[in-house]
């Protein structure tokens, strides 16, 4: 209420040419993702044999694929499937992670034991292993992408939070909280929280592209998202046993995943450095 | 006596070594048979050097440093449950010895200044008004209220420390090192705001510092802290007049003194303050004491009274 931290965060964000580039992609995908039925030309879905191997023209934007579908239409469903595996997966394990580190780095030390013992049996899992194992035994499709993200993810950012929350725990201005009488959760939440949560953000939009790029490696697979669904894992594997009829096809899957991952990236650079509240206000870089 | 604080033995230790070493834990002993008296618009000086357990002192009187020995009253009832703590925190306010950092970074000023109110819910009908009377009554302006604490200078942050503090109108202001890390003329500025604020709104103030020159100005009453014990306390006048402790006499006579031709006093302390680890036998101060004798080195001195408001531990002061 005395201040508007909020404004200055974007538009220093905005200020650092990198910063401005990555929140552009990543809101263009996001428009992708969101506005999937009004964007793509046509249905991502459709059989049209006739019109297969088209190369990109006026009526097909980035051509069609070995089935006749239309790519541009196959990749804006591809952003949908994608973001929404990415976003659901790192945003939940965030929050799990924030949760369970900020209990662990200010909750009494038997606590912070037992947790940390938790954090180092899950972070002992091997990613790609472990997902291959889940996929195993309860079937490929989107839930068990995302159960996999989640329970991969959640130690690496716990441990971030925990090991700011115990460097936090002992300074000053916690000290005098409490001086001042205010109890654990305000502490926590009005206190700790809002001085915590920054790099979280910064490494969550920089743990996006993983996940993007996991779905999109499991999915060409066969492992991931289930066809016809569109996603870009399997656009890619289309385009790679079409490689000699239609090279084009890789091209146009392989794009969205580095444009994204770029975009996420820069993002997260970006609010690394807007987040800093002393290089905030009118420091040159 | 109806004293505003009243602490009757107390005694602070640490424990060594990990939790789950259950049983074999050794305990650090930082306090031991602390004992003072602080009365209603008094203000009492804490000196002593670093390590010595001025701020343990002061955390163990907030509840944020658990006793292991002896009671500490405030305004009459006994703290020991949590909510006794409540209501000490309540009443009193503490100012931490760095200003800034004692400040939440991401708050700005205004609702840290105000946050007291939300804290023990307490009415507030317009915050952003009250914010602006809490800093005119430290003589900052009402703009201040829209800053971060990265913002301000060592004196504002300094200021800021003393609105929070009087927000709710406490009895008693816990100030540590209350001049640290200020120049000269801000240092008094903030020393004549204490002051004039003591007199308007009857505060008692608890002053820890190591600063001799602040203590003579603004302190009633001194206690000398020395290795976790307290060797000397007094009226200020009677400990700057008649110092018992020879810590003491050698606190005040290394106190700089702006005067080219005053020869330095040759009651000079030697040596370093020991390790609390390795706390010396017998008196605790008989390591650096320029009168120890044999019977130091064994046996601890009980206390002794110079008149009924002087008492020290010493075997060999001369009153």
């Amino acid at each position: 209420m005395f201040s508007g931290a909020d404004r200055s965060l974007l538009r220093s964000l905005l200020s650092d040419p990198m910063g401005a580039l990555g929140l552009a992609l990543v809101l263009v995908f996001l428009a992708m993702a969101l506005f999937a039925p009004w964007l793509a030309p046509a249905d991502p879905v459709k059989l049209d044999v006739s019109q297969k191997f088209q190369p990109p023209s006026l009526t097909h934007w980035a051509g069609t694929d070995q089935l006749g579908r239309d790519l541009l239409s196959r990749i804006i469903y591809g952003a949908r499937t994608a973001l929404s595996i990415a976003v659901t997966s790192v945003g939940l394990a965030g929050l799990i992670g924030l949760l369970l580190g900020m209990i662990a780095g200010y909750g009494p030390r038997w606590l912070d034991a037992l947790l940390v013992l938790l954090f180092d049996s899950l972070s002992s899992l091997p990613m790609i292993l472990f997902a291959l194992a889940v996929i195993t035994v309860v079937g490929p499709g989107t839930a068990t992408l995302i159960l996999v993200v989640v329970i991969v993810s959640i130690p690496a950012y716990a441990r971030l939070i925990r090991a700011q929350t115990l460097s936090l725990a002992g300074a000053d201005f916690i000290q005098a909280e409490r001086a001042m009488g205010a109890g654990p959760v305000r502490v926590l939440l009005r206190h700790l929280l809002p001085n915590v949560v920054g790099p979280l953000v910064i490494l969550l939009s920089m743990d996006i592209p993983v996940v993007i790029m996991l779905e999109a490696g499991l999915s060409y697979l066969n492992l991931g998202v289930r066809p016809p669904t569109p996603s870009w894992g399997n656009i890619l594997y289309d385009g790679y046993t079409s490689l000699r009829s239609a090279p084009y096809m890789v091209l146009i899957a392989g794009l969205p995943l580095v444009l994204s991952t770029l975009g996420f990236t820069f993002l997260g650079e970006g609010l690394r450095d807007a987040l800093d509240p002393k290089l905030r206000h009118g420091v040159p870089r | 006596m109806s004293a505003l604080l009243s602490i009757r033995d107390l005694s602070v230790d640490f424990a060594l070594g990990s939790w789950l070493d259950i049983g074999a834990r050794r305990q650090l002993n930082i306090l031991t048979g602390i004992s003072l008296d602080l009365a209603p618009g008094e203000t009492l000086a804490i000196v002593g050097e670093s390590g010595s357990g001025k701020t343990t002192l002061a955390r163990a009187i907030l509840g944020l440093q658990r006793t292991s020995g002896g009671t500490i009253r405030f305004e009459g009832a006994p703290l020991a449950a949590p909510s006794d703590f409540a209501r000490v925190r309540r009443r009193t306010a503490m100012m931490f010895q760095d200003a800034v950092s004692s400040l939440s970074p991401r708050m700005a000023v205004g609702e840290a200044v105000t946050e007291p109110f939300a804290i023990h819910r307490e009415p507030l009908t317009d915050r952003r008004q009250t914010a602006r009377d809490l800093l005119a009554e430290v003589g900052l302006r009402p703009e201040t209220a829209s800053r971060f604490p990265h913002e301000l200078s060592g004196g504002q942050a300094r200021r800021v420390g003393v609105a929070r503090a009087l927000a709710l109108r406490p009895a008693l202001v816990i100030a540590d090192e209350p001049t640290a890390g200020l120049d000269v003329s801000v240092q008094a500025e903030i020393l004549n705001l204490m002051a004039e604020l003591k007199d308007r709104l009857s505060l008692s103030y608890l002053i820890i510092t190591h600063n001799l020159a602040l203590v003579r100005h603004v302190a009633d009453r001194i206690a000398v802290l020395y290795l976790g014990r307290l060797v000397e306390t007094g009226p200020s006048e009677t400990i700057f007049a008649r110092p018992a402790h020879p810590y003491t006499k050698s606190l005040i006579a290394a106190e700089p003194i702006p005067d080219p031709r005053r020869r330095r006093a040759d009651l000079a302390i030697k040596g370093e303050i020991p390790s609390i680890l390795r706390r010396p036998s017998g008196c605790v101060f008989h390591t650096r004491c320029p009168i120890a004798q044999n019977r130091c080195r064994t046996e601890a001195p009980a206390l002794r009274r110079g008149d009924p408001t002087h008492e020290f531990r010493c075997h060999f002061a001369d009153i």
